[in-house]
């Protein structure tokens, strides 16, 4: 049984009779972005205080801790993996830059999230969004800002 | 809060354990040596005091499908770590749960597992009153409220089902596997909580075998997590409460007319 999502406390006196599985089960999405993204959320929140010179502060647990589960509904499995730059104040940035156009992700704080694509060619300003939850539509963005041109392969071959 | 007229009750449901909670930011100028200031808080009504492991943050996000994930975990930690410390009841049949970016609400069934349980309107009157003699001590500390980014809810019950074979069919609504002579199953499901069509929450169902004071019982876990409208108290209140009267219909809608029968169905 996986790791309940209940925070019991009480009813730690059952004991769950294990399922025989027949395969190996892991807890977590096998991402290769993830690998990436995890370690540098790791460098980024022991950032030491004045990081920058100033008064930097580290990137905050909870901001790295949204920001993994953001990128979770952002990026499919084989998506590139993006660089994270920490801000000042315990956010952090979240950037892809490609041939096509650059997508930024400002973490603010948990549920608060400014959102901005440009594509090559595009309006001067690009887009912009403020989200909290919901990244159904950064979802498509990167998808189409950082995916080969797979129609374009033809006509080059 | 009143309770909504139509919502299902039973007379005997089988509840074992409830749990209302809340996420928030960690508060600023709250430090760890100060948790014995929060005990005192709550100290009269709750006077034991455990330490436990902190929770990790949990965040419900939307986006893409999910890939078969269920509560994934991160692996990294940040300089010092703050525990989570349980302040209980004497009758030990309520707690609270604190750490620096979380306050839960626990009650549950204990001894001969004749325990009224106080009904969730009470409960939530509780809950809210620790949130806001939680923001009250933090304000003391700098000017600030809470800034709370997920809720939650949890109904645990407990389904006693004895040696035999367990059949899902007489319990759950759908689930049939004919023929098949089941000694244990586990099933998970997520399902999305919508408000005006956009994605809030989800509601996680976890149904499993499991053995408790030498019984075997079918553990049926619903919880309610996600973020609330707005940051302060009120609006973490009104996702609990929706997430309560999603559960309790979902329950009812799941289970089986036999099983309500067992737990004395009145609406």
């Amino acid at each position: 049984m996986n790791r309940s999502q209940a925070n019991s406390v009480f009813s730690s006196n059952v004991v769950p009779i294990p399922t025989a599985s027949a395969r190996l089960m892991v807890c977590e999405p096998n991402h290769d972005w993830r690998y990436a993204v995890i370690n540098r959320l790791e460098q980024l929140v022991q950032l030491d205080r004045g990081w920058d010179g100033y008064n930097g502060q580290p990137v905050s647990f909870e901001n790295a801790a949204f920001a993994l589960r953001m990128l979770e509904a952002v990026c499919s499995p084989d998506a590139d993996p993006p660089q994270l730059v920490p801000g000042s104040s315990g956010d952090l940035q979240i950037e892809w830059h490609t041939f096509k156009g650059d997508i930024e992700l400002h973490v603010l704080a948990p549920n608060r999230v400014h959102a901005w694509r440009q594509l090559v060619g595009g309006d001067e300003d690009g887009d912009s969004l403020d989200l909290t939850i919901d990244f159904g539509s950064v979802a498509i963005w990167v998808r189409e800002t950082t995916e080969p041109n797979l129609a374009a392969a033809p006509a080059a071959a | 809060m009143p309770r909504p007229d139509d919502l299902p009750d039973f007379g005997k449901p089988p509840l074992n354990e409830v749990v209302l909670g809340v996420q928030f930011s960690p508060p600023k100028g709250y430090q760890q040596v100060r948790v014995g200031d929060v005990w005192k808080l709550f100290k009269a009504d709750y006077p034991l005091v455990q330490e436990h492991q902190a929770l990790e943050p949990a965040f419900e996000t939307f986006g893409l499908p999910r890939h078969a994930q269920i509560g994934g975990r991160l692996s990294f930690v940040s300089g010092a770590m703050h525990d989570r410390f349980w302040f209980l009841r004497s009758t030990g049949d309520e707690l609270i749960q604190f750490q620096q970016d979380r306050l839960l609400h626990n009650w549950r069934k204990v001894g001969d597992q004749t325990n009224e349980y106080p009904r969730f309107e009470q409960m939530a009157a509780r809950f809210k009153e620790e949130l806001q003699q939680l923001e009250s001590f933090l304000v003391g500390l700098s000017p600030q409220v809470l800034v709370i980014n997920q809720c939650e809810l949890s109904y645990i019950n407990h389904i006693e089902i004895g040696d035999e074979p367990v059949d899902p069919a007489v319990w759950f609504r759908g689930v049939s596997l004919a023929g098949v002579k089941t000694e244990d199953f586990n099933i998970g499901i997520r399902e999305v909580i919508r408000d005006n069509g956009h994605p809030v929450g989800r509601l996680i169902y976890e149904i499993a075998t499991g053995v408790r004071d030498a019984k075997r019982v079918l553990v049926f876990n619903l919880t309610a997590r996600g973020a609330p409208s707005a940051s302060d108290i009120d609006s973490a209140m009104q996702f609990v409460a929706k997430g309560r009267e999603l559960i309790v219909r979902r329950f009812a809608e799941i289970t089986t007319e036999g099983a309500h029968k067992v737990w004395e169905r009145r609406t």
